[in-house]
């Protein structure tokens, strides 16, 4: 369970770092690298496995959306899903200690696995949270473009 | 309390908070009419649960970013969150709205948070969490004034004309 001070903490980093980042790694993502925004089907899969409070479970339906054998059409989603676990992988063994300063001192190796899988779930929700609502303008964008193409 | 020397207990600080963000909030009372008016335009009377629904969101929300994240995803979901203003503004009403909260808003958060008024920095977990109180609490006050002005501009509407 998370601390009241560690949540506020969550909170802080939501609203001053990952909001700001998962808006920057869709755009990234849809108009830097050739991809389109996540269709609904993946957006609705991705967040409610966000909403778990087991982190390994996200951790798995991302490694198995990266693996699967998407068809060319759907190419971009392979992209997208590497990505978004390499920005995970790093928030996890680096930022959460170093930078966001999250964990707590004296903890056993237990204990201490525990906490960061919590501290995951919730990080990578708001994450996750911030990068679906952004995703919903793209699309709608990009829906509103082709209308008008045509 | 000893990272805010200026404060020596919390109730003092509570009321200088409430203090600054209602200065500010007269100071940009203009600016959340004119949503307001966008907001009768765009969502008309038939779409009033749009405004409640964010009122509601917006009066719960712990983080700033719930509200903007709400916003986007009305914007995207339907057309008349995305109708401009003409002759007011070529922005779509729900990013128009977004763009205020997300910029101006965390600029006149900034500058009451300033050394020269609460001299709040945003260095420590308590002095962050102040911070995006005056935030939350600067977004309450424009989307409770904008709210305010949409009732009262579709409220001008003849009786039968609302359909």
């Amino acid at each position: 369970m998370l601390s009241p001070t560690q949540l506020q903490q969550v909170w802080s980093l939501s609203d001053e770092v990952l909001y700001g980042e998962a808006v920057v790694f869709i755009h990234q993502l849809v108009k830097r690298e050739d991809c389109q925004p996540l269709p609904t089907s993946q957006v609705r899969g991705l967040l409610n496995i966000a909403r778990t409070t087991q982190y390994t479970e996200l951790e798995r339906y991302i490694e198995h959306q990266r693996k699967r054998d998407w068809n060319v059409k759907n190419r971009y989603l392979k992209t997208f899903y590497t990505e978004l676990e390499k920005l995970l992988n790093t928030m996890k063994n680096k930022r959460l200690g170093q930078e966001f300063q999250l964990l707590t001192d004296e903890l056993t190796r237990i204990e201490m696995r525990r906490e960061v899988n919590e501290l995951m779930a919730q990080l990578a929700h708001e994450f996750i949270q911030h990068l679906v609502a952004e995703n919903a303008l793209l699309m709608t964008e990009s829906m509103v473009g082709q209308r008008v193409r045509r | 309390m000893n990272d805010l020397p200026h404060f020596s207990e919390k109730n003092n600080l509570e009321l200088s908070i409430i203090r600054q963000v209602s200065d500010e909030a007269e100071a940009f009372y203009p600016i959340s009419v004119e949503l307001g008016d966008h907001a009768a335009y765009a969502l008309q009377r038939s779409h009033r649960s749009q405004l409640t629904g964010l009122e509601n969101i917006t009066e719960c929300a712990f983080k700033t970013t719930d509200i903007f994240d709400y916003i986007k995803r009305q914007t995207a979901r339907f057309d008349y969150w995305r109708k401009s203003f003409p002759s007011h503004s070529d922005e779509a009403f729900g990013l128009r709205l977004k763009n205020y909260l997300e910029y101006d808003l965390a600029k006149k958060r900034d500058k009451i948070c300033a050394s020269d008024r609460l001299n709040i920095g945003g260095e420590s977990v308590r002095e962050r969490q102040l911070r995006r109180r005056v935030y939350l609490l600067l977004i309450r006050q424009c989307i409770r004034q904008m709210t305010v002005q949409y009732e009262f501009r579709v409220s001008l509407v003849p009786e039968e004309r609302r359909g």
